[in-house]
């Protein structure tokens, strides 16, 4: 289980470097993606060590809400790149002090 | 350990369940009707949308009120209605009644449809309920992003507005990125007890720290565990009360989005993330497997100071307000780390008094705004006091009871709040909180005197004369709408201040329902 939570959290560590750094929308959008399935390897590993059957359903829930904020972000992102012509994060620039 | 098919009402356990989750079942099926009037063009154009959600809020707080002194756990654990819930219910029905009286004339000047609108409203006060209600870490997550799917939305809904736009696009991606976080949380905290039941966490840490002397310490494995979930879950419940490191996206988000659903947020989002925090510090923070209450101590001293410098620097009404609600999340979050009874039930007062006076800073912006950026400057403001005299006495009543003058509810809270945590030995906090709400009051009353200044300067109250093209101000007089929630807010605002024993002993039975398992 140890190793299991070492490799969710080296691919956690990524995805959230990814959404730090990267400049571009899209790319933005897979690392979170990647934190939340570094969360539901770690659930997996976690119910299967414990014997447990409900961190497999926090996964199938985990994924069906993944589902539902992709559709918005794309959305999110589509409506960004009418305006702005562009999908690179640091056009999003109007609002400020 | 609690009892999944307790029979004190002689129900079973289907009924229990479905009992229990009534009140957001009612908003749903509204929420579905609203959503099902765009199929009929006819209805869909007038005020239907409009009417039909006031109604499913008023069914809601009925059932709610039906519902009240019952004690239900539904769902195998996963969701209760006790006390608590009541309180926070009504705290967050009122906060979306007030959302959807000050869009009506807010949205009929965008080339936006209303029932979708409204529904979206609608859902996220369900998934608000859902929120405080969970009682397991699937139905917090499900609900936290329930919840934020449909803030997101609404931040975004002004069609070709790239301020809009942008404001939901940084909004959805802080608060995605804190979504995570709380996930990663709850695996650690999964790994270490091997439940996922609020409840069973508090059990289990009831029974392995009994009577060892060093409580949970002893046990490193699992508190290695369960203080590195309890940071991460931490971390990702801050992003959405917007306390000072994971407060960057609040300005922006509040700016940007509509200011009914910006009056939303700043209410409902905030005092629903409160609660689900509130209920999960009382059951499992509070082992103190490392000293949380430290953390918090910080956090709580750099959202106020942050949050007021910030504020005082902004010229923008909308992000002062935005400003000083991470101000108010750091006065809140004193209640919390005072503890006790007396801590909870002073937080809940906190929380219903800031969203009567928070709704009713944001009305009044409403009502001065128009399609000119320019009318969000708070020099805007100036003279105002002898062009509209009601409305800037309402202002300024608002802005007193943020400030914490006494009379009002703002005072109230803050003393409640204060005084536990002197209590429990948070001198310095307090004192600390105390020269902060002093500094506070500065850029509050600021705006006051701006408003009772005549305007001899080159700033021309173009928001204040109506040209047609104010967003609250329909051929020079009110909306119905707004008009409702001034009044409403300013009532309780007032009667929170100087008659604060009712409000006080409602919380105060709500919070000690919090350990009535």
């Amino acid at each position: 289980m140890n190793n299991y939570l070492i490799v969710a959290g080296i691919i956690f560590c990524i995805g959230a470097l990814g959404v730090l750094m990267r400049k571009n929308l899209i790319i933005v959008f897979m690392s979170l993606e990647l934190m939340f399935n570094a969360a539901n390897l770690g659930f997996v590993a976690v119910s299967d060590r414990l014997n447990l059957i409900s961190g497999d359903i926090f996964v199938i829930f985990v994924m069906v809400v993944a589902a539902a904020e992709a559709a918005v972000a794309l959305g999110i992102i589509v409506a960004f790149y009418r305006e702005k012509g562009t999908i690179d994060i640091d056009k999003a620039n109007e609002l400020k002090n | 350990m609690h009892n999944i098919m307790p029979s004190i009402y002689g129900l079973n356990f289907l009924e229990q369940s479905i009992l229990s989750i009534i009140p957001e079942v009612v908003i749903i099926i509204f929420a579905f009707m609203v959503l099902f009037l765009t199929f009929f063009e006819k209805l869909a154009k007038g005020k239907n949308s409009y009417y039909l959600s006031l109604i499913g809020i008023g069914f809601s707080i009925l059932y709610v009120f039906m519902l009240s002194g019952r004690n239900l756990i539904g769902f195998y654990g996963s969701v209760v209605f006790n006390g608590y819930e009541v309180f926070l219910f009504i705290a967050i029905l009122l906060s979306g009644f007030f959302a959807v009286l000050i869009s009506k004339d807010y949205i009929e000047n965008f080339d936006i449809p209303y029932p979708e609108y409204y529904s979206l409203i609608l859902f996220g006060i369900s998934a608000m309920m859902f929120l405080v209600s969970s009682n397991n870490l699937i139905m917090v997550f499900i609900s936290l992003e329930f919840m934020s799917i449909c803030a997101y939305i609404l931040t975004g809904y002004i069609k070709g507005s790239t301020r809009s736009t942008e404001a939901a696009l940084k909004y959805f991606i802080l608060g995605a990125f804190a979504s995570g976080f709380l996930l990663f949380g709850s695996v650690f905290i999964y790994a270490a007890v091997g439940h996922l039941n609020l409840y069973a966490i508090h059990t289990y840490l009831e029974n392995i720290s009994y009577g060892s002397p060093n409580g949970l310490s002893r046990l490193t494995g699992i508190s290695e565990y369960l203080s590195a979930g309890l940071l991460l879950f931490l971390v990702g419940l801050a992003f959405k009360m917007s306390l000072f490191p994971f407060h960057a996206w609040t300005p922006d988000a509040y700016d940007g989005a509509p200011t009914p659903v910006t009056t939303f947020m700043a209410t409902g989002i905030k005092v629903a993330a409160f609660a689900i925090f509130l209920r999960i510090y009382s059951l499992i923070y509070n082992f103190n497997i490392i000293n949380f209450n430290d953390i918090l101590w910080l956090l709580a001293v750099l959202s106020m100071t942050f949050g007021n410098i910030a504020a005082l620097l902004s010229s923008n009404i909308k992000r002062l307000l935005a400003y000083s609600s991470i101000a108010q999340a750091g006065y809140i979050l004193i209640g919390i780390i005072g503890g006790g009874l007396y801590g909870y039930s002073g937080t809940l007062f906190y929380l219903l008094s800031y969203i009567f006076m928070t709704a009713g800073a944001f009305v009044i912006v409403i009502i001065f705004e128009n399609s000119d950026l320019i009318s969000l400057d708070i020099k805007k403001y100036t003279g105002l006091g002898y062009k509209r005299p009601f409305i800037a006495a309402a202002m300024s009543f608002f802005l007193l009871s943020l400030a914490g003058i006494p009379v009002t509810s703002g005072f109230m809270g803050k003393f409640y709040v204060f005084s536990s945590a002197i209590k429990s030995g948070y001198n310095w906090l307090v004192f600390i909180a105390l020269l902060n709400s002093a500094f506070a009051a500065y850029y509050y009353i600021k705006i006051i005197v701006k408003m009772y200044m005549p305007d001899n300067e080159d700033s021309v109250n173009s928001c204040v004369i109506a040209e047609g093209k104010n967003y609250g101000i329909i051929n020079g007089s009110i909306g119905d709408g707004l008009l409702i929630t001034i009044l409403i807010c300013l009532f309780f605002t007032l009667l929170m201040g100087i008659y604060p024993q009712i409000f006080i002993n409602f919380a105060n039975y709500s919070a000690a329902s919090l350990w009535r398992i």
